[in-house]
């Protein structure tokens, strides 16, 4: 099996899961990954955990938000771009109403009782 | 409390009492009742026949929080269609606290180019406002921050001003009024639409207010208001959006930069491209990062009124730890960044203080700076070259002049075919092509292109949850239809529309703001009466565009966007013009 790159996003706090505690501002890592590796795989790499993270893209796909993350399992190819934000960030309905999402993340809208209209989810809810 | 009425033919002024029809209105309802009511929906905007109408909403004045927000109404210049633009300042608390629920501007001075000021004070010994003229000349054709020290110096430290800038004194389609901040900077916008021009038109350059000894907002049911603003204020002290040290608070309105561009919907270079490369720099993050290195300690934001919870006004500081501009926004971070191709902070704070300076609104400066950037006028990118177009529209130069105009005529005269307007009025940072949500809300709205104008209510609450699917084009619009709805009521509330983000999560914060405005006004309001009135809101602004000649042909993204696929995602604006019709088809 072959090995794919991830071109990696880090915003806010999350830039440090990088490496360099003097990146605060975001970081930009190159991951290799072995081939049929996920999000989880990627989060493994970078030693970061998945619940410190919130609103979430694959190449621009919204594929996650703050405690919403049918991403997990999903499979990551060669030259992905894969952004992770913190749990500071927000992004407002109005702004992502039928923006595009990978569609485990379309599928878990559709499912959910709100219909992906909140800023966060968890456990409580 | 009354309805001032200020004559500018004649300089008069006087007080009326409130008509019943008008008693439970405010803020944006009120303005546009009036407008809608009283001004000829075919008269020319900077004419006789137009009027400017502030008024405060239903609970500002009061202890209710984040909730000091005035409405501006007029006929706009720019899209020729009703407008409301509001801001947050100490002056809409001052004007109900001295009694005034309107302020209505009208008529015209015969004398071409001169301009006065209004002074209005409490009147003790005969319970009611004093409206005083003054003569303004000294304070035109000049830079907002070196004119304001001079009217606090004349009036008084305590007073709050509203006032237009040079833009409005040039009658410019983008220019907005300013209001004061907490820090005494000209830096609160009622933005879009060009109303700085119609104060302008009408030869007024400031209204000065000084609330000393005012009677006060009254409130019918004390008990009640103290309720709901304390269960709004639980929901925004703790929703992570709008809580102390929270999103807003921390990285201001500029957090979406980063989103926005990784979405793919980051409008960039003219909207060719949803994606900035230098996105990250000029990010929320990278303020409050830079900040913090700049100052040598963590800076959060701040008020941009008395009383808010939320604070979310930055300040950018250069590398001597010298303040350069507050503040900056998404939206102007956006419009001068990254739809110019500026990828430099330091440049983008300068010209978001150019444009207060100058009264301009930075949306539509930058929206226009980028149809002139496509045009070839400067290149993307050039930062010099942007500032200098800005400092041309300050002195009134004739290139100045036609960007002045605005984002649609500056397009026009350049030959520029992609104009990414609606109603002439230029686009907000949100690529329809990629957020088709904000596309019909752009297309429809009574405003002119505009991100405000629906914000996210709990469907529960507005009655449509479950009865369309949401990513359908029905159920975008049905959706959309909605939202404008009840942000007509916040914007009629008083509150800040960022409430919206706590109470989308926390429904007791909903309850909270209905049981405000029934404590201020002894009404019996419920959600559905609630979401009922901003429906009639918008029935009103609709009826008087559809008589200025507004018609669902304007109600239409620009044609590239339903043409040109837009990278990262490729995709066109793809809403049928039946569903976009449906959005007021279904009112």
């Amino acid at each position: 099996m072959g090995n794919i790159v991830i071109d990696t996003w880090l915003y806010g706090e999350l830039a440090k899961y990088a490496g360099d505690p003097q990146q605060t501002v975001f970081a930009n890592p190159t991951i290799e990954l072995s081939e049929g590796s996920t999000i989880a795989d990627l989060l493994d790499v970078l030693r970061l955990p998945t619940e410190q993270r919130g609103i979430t893209f694959i190449n621009g796909n919204l594929s996650a938000m703050p405690g919403l993350q049918p991403d997990l399992t999903h499979r990551l190819n060669d030259g992905d771009r894969v952004a992770f934000f913190h749990l500071k960030s927000m992004w407002p309905f109005q702004y992502r109403h039928g923006v595009a999402m990978i569609p485990e993340m379309s599928d878990a809208m559709v499912e959910g009782r709100d219909q992906g209209l909140h800023h966060s989810y968890s456990a409580k809810e | 409390m009354w309805f001032l009425r200020v004559n500018m033919t004649d300089r008069s002024a006087k007080l009326e009492g409130v008509p019943a029809q008008y008693k439970n209105l405010g803020g944006r309802g009120l303005t546009s009742s009036l407008v809608a009511e009283e001004v000829p929906p075919l008269c020319h905007p900077l004419g006789p026949n137009n009027k400017l109408v502030f008024a405060s909403g239903i609970i500002t004045g009061t202890p209710a929080n984040t909730a000091a927000r005035v409405s501006v109404g007029g006929k706009s210049p720019l899209t020729g269609g009703i407008k409301e633009a509001n801001a947050g300042s100490s002056w809409a608390q001052d004007l109900p606290s001295l009694g005034i629920k309107a302020l209505v501007v009208e008529g015209q001075p015969k004398e071409k180019d001169k301009f006065w000021g209004i002074h209005i004070t409490w009147d003790a010994a005969a319970g009611k406002p004093k409206i005083e003229f003054f003569d303004a000349a000294e304070y035109t054709g000049a830079n907002l921050y070196a004119v304001f020290p001079k009217v606090y110096e004349r009036f008084g430290e305590k007073i709050s001003i509203a006032g237009c800038g040079v833009a409005g004194e040039f009658k410019y389609g983008n220019s907005g009024i300013v209001f004061n901040d907490m820090s005494k900077r000209p830096s609160r916008y009622a933005g879009r639409g060009g109303l700085g021009a119609v104060m302008g038109s009408k030869g007024l350059k400031w209204i000065v207010l000084n609330e000393k000894g005012s009677p006060g907002v009254p409130i019918v049911d004390k008990a009640l208001f103290e309720q709901g603003r304390k269960k709004m204020n639980d929901a925004l002290r703790t929703h992570d959006i709008t809580k102390p040290k929270g999103g807003l608070n921390t990285y201001g309105t500029a957090v979406l930069i980063n989103i926005m561009n990784e979405a793919g919907g980051l409008p960039t270079r003219n909207f060719s491209s949803g994606r900035f490369e230098q996105a990250a720099q000029i990010a929320g993050e990278a303020i409050f990062e830079g900040n913090k290195k700049r100052l040598g300690q963590e800076l959060y934001n701040h008020a941009c009124s008395p009383g808010c919870i939320i604070q979310c006004s930055n300040t950018w500081h250069d590398e001597q730890g010298k303040e350069i501009s507050s503040c900056v926004e998404y939206e102007s971070d956006w419009a001068l960044g990254a739809n110019c191709g500026i990828g430099d902070l330091d440049a983008i704070a300068e010209m978001v203080d150019l444009c207060n300076a100058y009264g301009l609104d930075t949306i539509e400066a930058g929206a226009t700076l980028g149809v002139a950037m496509e045009a070839g006028v400067v290149p993307f990118g050039d930062a010099p070259g942007a500032i200098n177009l800005i400092h041309e529209m300050g002195k009134g130069t004739p290139m100045g002049r036609i960007l002045g105009a605005g984002t649609g005529a500056a397009g026009l005269v350049l030959g520029v075919t992609r104009i990414p307007a609606v109603k002439g009025q230029g686009m907000p940072a949100y690529e329809p092509r990629a957020v088709k949500g904000i596309g019909i809300t752009y297309a429809t709205s009574t405003m002119g292109a505009d991100h405000t104008a629906g914000y996210t209510i709990a469907p529960e609450i507005l009655g449509v949850s479950g009865k369309q699917d949401p990513l359908s084009p029905e159920g975008k619009a049905a959706l959309s239809r909605a939202f404008q709805a009840t942000t007509a009521f916040i914007d009629t509330s008083g509150h800040c529309l960022f409430i919206a983000f706590a109470i989308l999560d926390i429904a007791s914060g909903f309850e909270g703001m209905v049981e405000e405005c029934n404590g201020v006004l002894g009404t019996n309001w419920t959600n559905d009466s609630i979401v009922k009135l901003g429906g009639e809101i918008l029935k009103k602004e609709r009826a008087f565009n559809e008589a200025a000649g507004l018609t669902k042909a304007h109600d239409r993204l620009p044609e590239f966007m339903q043409t040109q696929p837009l990278p990262p995602h490729n995709q066109v604006f793809d809403i049928s013009d039946t569903a976009l019709d449906s959005v007021y088809g279904e009112l």
